[in-house]
């Protein structure tokens, strides 16, 4: 017998796509045939070949930024009403630097303001509607309605709403998000955020407004950012200007802007990290502060063999949340990243010295401690 | 759920249990919870890039075809159903996004040169693109478009002769014939 006469034969025998009986012929003519046989031979080696390859090619640049802003661009073009729900709050760390810096200016500025005392400050806040039908007290807002003490603000996929916080700040209310007033008084306004996404922008002194949520509370330090709670309560706060605290129980987090931390309920606020983290940092810091005891080790070592000279905010917390060998390991990248000032050494970091990390978190830009 | 899985890295010690993981995150998502969708990109990013620049051998046609495709996903995901993996069904919205706009090519190409077959004028790129080093991917990269589609989609991907053909809108014989011709020219690359 000569070669096969239809070559796309042996293709389809190495793939094992043949009938059992022209499979058994090819068998036979291969028998006799080294030409065919070495072709068979050689359709296997490229099998084996590809294979091999990898199924996953990373790209040489993050592709979500431009997926970010084109979802935005469609969410602003009603258009486009497929997309018409995804939440701009999502979108905020987009906001260009020279944006947020005027905003961090104005919060400056707005803060030396003395807070006007206006009659009805106290009694309830003013709810205005941007987009929808949101409602208080399950009650539709058409224009603008009061919100008091007790009451419910909620918005549904399509709505979203303007909270005026007596006098001292804005807060914007995304879809799908259900906000209490909890209380509003001289020297503090809270509100509950039970799901949903708010964005605030306050423009009093620090330790004035406070937002509750299942996993943490967020304590305005002056003066933008944005805080999303999921159905599960648990939230991811972004801070564009200005600090904020989570707090719940005795685990603090300050995050100053540029920066972003999660919350988890039962466990509290996590370590603040960049908001350009690498993948694998936030991975690790994610284990690291809510994952199995047993895996903590770990995640310390995976979070210290990515930390950058940009997170020396991250490897800050970490002091406060290691022992032993952990905090010493700690102490060391974050030493290489940012010597320690004046006044600060090794030992008294390792013996759990808060003066002396305060003393770091001042020279690291995070504010004085009281 | 774990919240670790959350975020896609390449750590051992991250929990994998990504089957339950997905779900949530593409529940939430469905939902149009960004994070959730955010997360499901990272997830899944690289093997979505991985099959856009294999079937266009083009780092900026890859980046755009990718970026289209997850914006596909979030436009259709209130569709998907969970009748497959989520991985699976986002693939195959990556691997129509490739074909629809191979296709666009096509009947530019065919209109610009008066031609069917638009491999015939095809110039092979002269160097596999960046991200691609395997003596292989730098040979499937320099195949004529079609036969490289074809031969990605069936000896990489693992799709059956049926399934492209309907992609492609031809015959069975011709993906056959497209997958022979890609394999004897790679066959020839690499001896």
């Amino acid at each position: 017998m000569n070669r096969i006469q239809h070559p796309e034969n042996l293709s389809d025998y190495v793939d094992g796509s043949l009938a059992p009986a022209a499979s058994r012929a090819v068998e036979a003519h291969l028998a006799t045939c080294a030409a065919c046989r070495s072709e068979v031979e050689s359709l296997r080696r490229l099998h084996l070949a590809t294979a091999a390859l990898p199924r996953e090619i990373a790209p040489a640049r993050d592709l979500w930024p431009a997926i970010a802003r084109q979802l935005h661009a469609a969410h602003a073009a009603p258009a486009s009403p497929s997309i018409t729900s995804f939440p701009a709050a999502a979108f905020r760390w987009l906001v260009p630097l020279a944006v947020a810096a005027a905003i961090a200016l104005l919060c400056t500025i707005a803060a030396r303001r003395p807070i006007p005392a206006r009659p009805g400050d106290l009694d309830a806040w003013s709810v205005a509607t941007m987009t929808g039908t949101p409602r208080i007290a399950a009650r539709a807002i058409r224009d603008s309605a009061p919100f008091r003490v007790g009451q419910w603000l909620e918005t549904d996929s399509r709505s979203t709403a303007k909270v005026a916080v007596a006098s001292i700040g804005e807060v914007r209310v995304e879809p799908n998000s259900r906000v209490r007033l909890v209380g509003t008084a001289a020297h503090e306004h809270r509100i509950e955020l039970a799901r949903g996404t708010v964005d605030a922008l306050i423009w009093a002194p620090p330790r004035l407004f406070f937002v509750d949520t299942p996993s943490a509370t967020a304590i305005d330090l002056g003066c933008a950012y944005t805080l999303a709670v999921d159905d599960h309560g648990d939230g991811e706060l972004h801070v564009t200007a200005g600090y904020v605290a989570l707090e719940h129980g005795d685990r603090e987090s300050i995050i100053p802007s540029g920066l972003k931390c999660l919350t988890r309920r039962g466990a509290g606020p996590g370590t603040p990290f960049a908001a350009d983290a690498p993948l694998a940092l936030r991975a690790a810091l994610e284990a690291f502060d809510f994952g199995p005891a047993a895996g903590r080790g770990k995640a310390l070592d995976a979070l210290l063999a990515h930390a950058r000279a940009n997170d020396t905010v991250t490897l800050w917390h970490l002091l406060a949340r290691t022992d032993g060998p952990q905090r010493a390991a700690a102490f060391d990248t974050l030493a290489r990243h940012s010597a320690p000032p004046e006044g600060v050494t090794r030992t008294g970091i390792l013996a759990g010295d808060a003066a002396m990390r305060h003393l770091w978190a001042a020279a690291l830009g995070l504010g004085t401690f009281e | 759920m774990t919240h670790v899985a959350r975020v896609a890295a390449p750590l051992d010690f991250v929990v994998t249990d990504s089957v339950d993981d997905d779900s949530e995150l593409v529940r939430r998502a469905q939902q149009r919870d960004p994070r959730a969708f955010e997360s499901l990109y990272h997830a899944n990013l690289r093997r979505v890039y991985a099959v856009c620049l294999r079937m266009t051998a083009n780092v900026s046609q890859a980046e755009e075809l990718a970026q289209r495709a997850f914006l596909t996903a979030w436009e259709k995901l209130p569709l998907f159903r969970g009748e497959s993996a989520f991985s699976s069904w986002l693939h195959r919205v990556a691997v129509n996004t490739v074909l629809a706009h191979l296709r666009a090519e096509q009947r530019r190409t065919s209109r610009i040169f008066g031609t069917d077959d638009p491999a015939r004028f095809e110039t092979p790129p002269a160097a596999p693109p960046a991200g691609i080093r395997l003596d292989l991917d730098a040979a499937i990269a320099a195949l004529p478009t079609q036969a490289r589609a074809v031969f990605v989609l069936h000896d990489v991907e693992g799709w059956r002769h049926e399934e492209i053909a309907t992609a492609l809108g031809v015959a069975t014989g011709t993906t056959k014939a497209q997958l022979h011709r890609a394999r004897k020219l790679l066959q020839e690359a690499l001896r």
